[in-house]
């Protein structure tokens, strides 16, 4: 599968949350021109936002006051871009427990929108990257005990050193193309190297 | 009896890199003022204001400034390079005027303070590289001068070609203004690429365009050269042989067969010499001048607001053919064409679309899938297999 370029933006959907109409008028203009589709949502309603998956928020940060709790208003994974004109740290401090993806400074201009939307969905891609990396390192930790107990047990039953046991378990992952973690469970479930017949997994 | 005078600003570098083109503009911007003025279909007419920046980018910011506070005008009718004109746009944003702008770009703005009357890059280079993809080849060898409309050109040019399967062979740049273009040529013989996409501009383009000849000449080779921007009377600077042959994306050609068209080539050339050429450039200052004329009479005031309202899917029958605002993005429907360069300098058109293009600066219309019909793979390995040696068994 590849993945969607952050530069082409056609087709794509906008959450708007925001309050003023013109510059409400001013982003649909410019989301019209890049074809994307778009909705409004009022900050101020107390029911969120319809649940339809977005695939970014704009969000007014001038709207919203700073006592609300905004993530449990708008718990979402879309990146948020952020329109800024307030610029105390009160606010700032408020807006960065969002993780806001990108933001715009006001007044808004018909320039600055695209890119804003071009770091957002990068930044977007990127977290979502970083997790699946994170998730694949968290897992290899959790299974160094079951890796530690195959190579105890090919140490014991063909006699080997700690390396060369090690090296034969690696050499037969990589041969039936499997990871060394999942067949170093199937070592520790058989009680010994198990014999397979072909070649995937 | 004496109308009515509104003034307009015309910013162009009458010296500097880009004199020749923006000099071409400026004597079109005047032209059409002389004729809004002596029209009687006009009830007011234009008195222009001149700026001249000399091409220092950092001279358009003052000379708009200028023209807003000392001259009074609501509209402007300048800028060539997309570096002019940034330095315009927050002025104009911040005054609420409008800025006319003329000459082709690279997209990817929309600003409510500028009509974009040149071309989209749908309306140049898309239609350039189908037309490659479809009748020359696949694989493609980019020079370029090293800015912006180069940038932004090869990465259109790279992405087309790529979802069509086909390579960008090599992707040179040279400085603005460079001549020293030896060691590139060198390169294009040796490696002998199907075709050459040319994004130089100015003395760069020209030295290219002459040097490449003379050593394709003397190497016997045919290598086909593809661009968006060369016009008439540059063509003249490069000289008819070297030039000809050349395929070129464009708006506007002198030769265009249209009535409107025939008329301006004959009253450019009684103003300005039987020797002298319109160009794509010229002529499109010469229609912002009359768009924002018909807009004006159409509001029956030069209000910023009411121009822009005015000027929206207005339709004019220029030299060019129809154009009008689309008011989407302030950009022009225009009619994109293409043209061989012939000899005698000039072009002689052998495509164009049916009707005036949708303009879409941020190429968010652009259908990757729908360019792909590349050149059948299989015709190549034809063409290329020996038919005197037959396989025996």
């Amino acid at each position: 599968m590849t993945r969607p370029s952050p530069f082409s933006v056609r087709g794509r959907r906008a959450l708007m949350i925001m309050r003023d109409e013109r510059e409400i008028a001013m982003l649909r203009r410019q989301f019209d021109r890049l074809g994307m589709t778009v909705t409004a949502h009022d900050p101020a309603a107390v029911s969120p936002p319809p649940g339809e998956p977005v695939d970014v928020i704009v969000l007014d940060a001038d709207s919203v006051p700073i006592k609300s709790d905004s993530r449990a208003l708008w718990k979402v994974d879309a990146p948020i871009i952020a329109l800024i004109g307030t610029e105390t740290p009160s606010r700032l401090k408020w807006l960065l427990d969002l993780k806001p993806a990108s933001f715009l400074i006001k007044p808004l201009r018909s320039a600055g929108l695209y890119t804003a939307l071009v770091v957002a969905l990068d930044c977007a891609q990127r977290r979502l990257d970083e997790a699946a990396h994170l998730e694949r390192l968290e897992d290899r930790i959790r299974s160094r005990r079951v890796v530690f107990a195959a190579v105890l047990q090919m140490m014991r039953g063909h006699d080997l050193s700690e390396a060369d046991a090690f090296s034969l378990i690696r050499q037969t992952a990589m041969r039936h193309r499997t990871t060394i973690e999942q067949l170093s469970a199937e070592i520790v479930a058989a009680g010994g190297m198990p014999h397979r017949t072909s070649r995937t997994a | 009896m004496k109308k009515p005078s509104i003034p307009l600003g015309l910013v162009f570098s009458q010296s500097g890199p880009y004199a020749m083109m923006a000099g071409e503009m400026q004597k079109s911007a005047l032209m059409a003022i002389d004729e809004i003025n002596r029209s009687p279909e006009f009830d007011f007419g234009f008195a222009p204001c001149l700026r001249d920046p000399r091409g220092v980018v950092a001279a358009y910011h003052t000379a708009c400034d200028d023209l807003i506070r000392e001259e009074r005008v609501d509209h402007i009718v300048g800028c060539y390079t997309s570096a002019s004109r940034k330095q315009v746009i927050p002025i104009v944003e911040r005054t609420e005027r409008l800025l006319w702008h003329p000459a082709r770009y690279e997209g990817f703005e929309s600003s409510e303070n500028v009509i974009y009357v040149g071309a989209a890059p749908n309306h140049t280079v898309v239609p350039l590289v189908r037309h490659m993809l479809d009748h020359i080849s696949s694989d493609v060898f980019c020079i370029g001068s090293n800015y912006v409309w180069t940038w932004e050109t090869n990465r259109v040019i790279r992405e087309i070609v790529t979802s069509a399967g086909g390579r960008v062979l090599a992707e040179r740049l040279l400085e603005l203004g460079e001549t020293a273009i030896d060691h590139i040529v060198r390169e294009v013989i040796d490696r002998r690429p199907p075709v050459v996409f040319n994004t130089l501009v100015g003395e760069s383009s020209y030295a290219f365009v002459r040097v490449l000849h003379e050593a394709t000449t003397r190497a016997g080779l045919t290598i086909p050269m593809l661009s968006c921007s060369l016009c008439e009377p540059e063509l003249k600077l490069i000289g008819s042989a070297a030039s000809a042959g050349c395929i070129t994306s464009s708006a506007y050609f002198e030769s265009i067969a249209g009535a409107e068209n025939r008329a301006f080539v004959a009253r450019w050339k009684a103003r300005h010499g039987a020797d002298s050429n319109p160009s794509v450039d010229g002529q499109s200052t010469y229609v912002c001048v009359m768009l924002l004329a018909r807009a004006i009479r159409r509001a029956g005031s030069a209000d910023v607001a009411a121009v822009r309202r005015a000027a929206a899917n207005h339709r004019y029958d220029s030299p060019q053919g129809p154009v009008w605002v689309d008011p989407d993005n302030n950009h022009c429907f225009l009619t994109p064409r293409l043209a061989r360069v012939v000899p005698g300098c000039q072009f002689k058109i052998f495509w164009e679309a049916d009707a005036p293009e949708r303009p879409d600066p941020y190429l968010s219309r652009l259908d990757l899938a729908a360019v792909g019909t590349r050149l059948e793979k299989s015709n190549d390995a034809a063409a290329k297999r020996p038919t005197h040696l037959r396989l025996v068994k």
